[in-house]
């Protein structure tokens, strides 16, 4: 190593210059984006021309850019409120083995993890083709089920595994019911798990592209979506300033889960 | 009328059999243990009891009422967990109050029962502590007065103390048995520990692959053993193999390597058969050589200090040893490697059976 003595052991210089560079490199598109929605000029220069607010304010008064953000809210919330709840109920009988093939169904609730989501997204479309559901907001809810819920059942299982199981028949010999036992006890005990689960499967489902790209009726959109195709029609600040919104967003939205559950210990 | 009963309770896996048809009654206030080697049925008898197992056959009343089909949350009892099972997002109060607020008790009741429950374990100030910030001992209290807060009918125990070292072991054992006498409450406790079982109970149940061996007093358990089983599993045995040379009523004599005899008061082989032979190390009385006639005769191999008692090693005959002990402040405490010693022998505590009927 290079000037590391005997009683230093923080990592050397060519460590910490290259932990330097590849953070860098993975954050300059971010900046980059984020200066871009300042720029005055109509089209995306870096570094921004002059500074303002416009593109800020063109976005938020668009029509067709608030329904697509109403759309994304709707669709992510919806989501994740719905995986919660079916996940939960699956990690929890899958780790309590309670069902038979519990391997195998852990496997198939993890599968749109590792298949890709062209196939999903096509594979979906066939089906809502068949069944009516093409275009559908029911649809599309569903199909962003199917791509969060892993992220819940998985957090839901690491954080079960952890836990004595003795506290829940604890709970049951003093008197509570079953459910009682895994509100008041089992549910506090794993929430923290489960929150970092639920803001997964939240991000996934407000960016995702490739799955409901294939699915999404004629008149309606969501914000990556949007976002995509204004890049395709040409790009001009607006994008970067969305980009720019949604961005801080997720910032936010991280930095009050890990205040309110320890986040980066789920990561 | 019994507190607790079980009728012909068994439970089985499959093809494998963990517990063989238990038929026992405690009575109202008594304080039993169930005692055995792990993997002998004691636990699942005992989850049986607080309804976590379902039984495959037989029934348990407790009182009058059969709890057998019963869920957990109506059974009414008090259980302490070996791992001692404490809510750790709930503070030491809740945890105690957890049992009162499923009874719909609130209030200045509540706190009041709550209170009364922590000052029994001595843990009045500690209310707003975490579980984590408890020591084991301290967490292992705040299981008991979770238990006993609710006032349950009966109070389990599943290996309570095996996580405590030695000495607060001892002290709890104390404890618990003043705590039980005081309150008068039916205790149903299992473990390992022969010394647990036999200082705290007033009866103990002695189980072996799912069959319950002898239920009795700790005085007949020790004194009386009812199968080759327990005279094996209590106290501190040495083991020999020989045959039984005489058979006369429960006992007779047995015929140990290199022509040696040996009277013995229990014996479950006839005549000729050969036998596993089991020996209470402190049954043993060793004796300068010379001062007793009739006893057998050995020399010392090996000594070893243990504070209060000395252990010996007795080469009896070839391939014949037994180990024996003497207090450390007596006569036969400096006895020299090498020298000779008699040895006698109470009958009352030698013990033959077939080779399949002992502990391993």
């Amino acid at each position: 190593m290079t000037s590391a003595t005997d009683s230093d052991d923080r990592p050397g210089l060519a460590v910490t210059t290259t932990a330097l560079a590849v953070i860098v490199f993975l954050q300059v598109p971010v900046i980059v984006v984020m200066l871009a929605a300042f720029s005055t000029t109509s089209y995306l220069t870096i570094p921004p021309q002059g500074l303002t607010l416009a593109w800020f304010g063109k976005v938020l008064s668009d029509p067709s850019y608030l329904s697509a953000i109403r759309m994304s809210l709707i669709l992510a919330c919806g989501s994740t409120v719905i995986s919660l709840v079916l996940g939960v109920a699956a990690a929890y009988a899958l780790f309590r083995k309670s069902v038979p093939g519990s391997e195998a169904i852990t496997s198939f609730l993890m599968a749109p993890l590792i298949l890709p989501a062209v196939v999903i997204g096509v594979a979906l479309l066939q089906y809502f083709s068949l069944t009516g559901l093409r275009g559908s907001l029911i649809g599309l809810l569903m199909a962003h089920v199917v791509i969060t819920v892993p992220y819940i059942v998985r957090s839901g299982l690491a954080s079960l595994s952890g836990l004595d199981l003795a506290v829940e028949e604890a709970a049951r010999v003093l008197g509570a019911t079953g459910f009682e036992a895994f509100r008041l006890v089992t549910l506090p005990l794993i929430r923290p798990g489960l929150v970092a689960g639920a803001l997964f499967a939240f991000i996934t489902s407000l960016d995702n592209v490739p799955v409901t790209i294939f699915l999404i009726g004629a008149n309606q959109t969501t914000l990556p979506v949007l976002i995509f195709s204004s890049v395709e029609m040409g790009i001009d600040p607006s994008v970067a300033a969305v980009s720019t919104l949604l961005i801080v967003a997720t910032g936010i939205v991280l930095l009050i889960a890990e205040r309110r559950a320890g986040f980066h210990r789920f990561v | 009328m019994s507190a607790l009963t079980f009728e012909r309770l068994g439970k089985s896996y499959g093809d494998a059999t963990v517990v063989q048809d238990v038929s026992l009654a405690i009575k109202e206030g008594e304080f039993v243990s169930l005692l055995g080697p792990s993997g002998c049925g004691k636990t699942t008898i005992l989850r049986m009891v607080a309804g976590l197992v379902t039984p495959s056959r037989g029934r348990i009343l407790i009182g009058s009422d059969d709890v057998t089909a019963l869920p957990p949350n109506k059974r009414g009892l008090g259980l302490v967990f070996q791992s001692y099972a404490l809510f750790p997002h709930l503070t030491v109060y809740e945890n105690v109050a957890f049992g009162l607020r499923r009874r719909k008790v609130a209030g200045a009741e509540l706190e009041k029962r709550v209170k009364e429950a922590l000052a029994m374990v001595r843990l009045g100030a500690f209310g707003e502590r975490y579980p984590r910030q408890l020591s084991g001992g301290q967490q292992q209290r705040v299981a008991i007065a979770r238990a006993l807060a609710p006032h349950p009918r009966v109070l389990l125990f599943d290996e309570p103390l095996s996580n405590l070292d030695a000495q607060l072991r001892d002290e709890m054992q104390i404890e618990l048995k003043r705590l039980q006498r005081g309150l008068g409450i039916t205790t149903l406790f299992v473990t390992h520990d022969q010394g647990e079982a036999l200082s705290m109970s007033d009866r103990v149940g002695v189980m072996a692959k799912g069959v319950m061996q002898q239920f009795a007093t700790p005085e007949d358990i020790y004194h009386r053993p009812a199968t080759g089983f327990v005279a094996s599993f209590i106290g501190k045995p040495n083991r020999l193999t020989g045959s039984v040379a005489l058979r006369n009523g429960a006992g007779g004599t047995l015929s140990l390597g290199g022509g040696l005899k040996l009277p013995a008061s229990l014996i479950d082989q006839p005549e000729g058969a050969k036998v596993d032979i089991v020996i209470r190390q402190e049954a043993i009385r060793l004796h300068r050589d010379g001062t007793e006639t009739g006893a057998l005769a050995g020399t010392i191999a090996l000594r070893s200090f243990s504070g209060a008692r000395v252990q010996y090693v007795v080469k009896l005959a070839e391939q014949v040893e037994l180990v024996a002990e003497a207090p450390s402040s007596g006569p036969d405490s400096e006895l020299a490697i090498g020298s000779s010693v008699a040895l006698a022998i109470d009958p009352a505590s030698v013990f033959a059976m077939s080779a399949e009927g002992t502990a391993a």
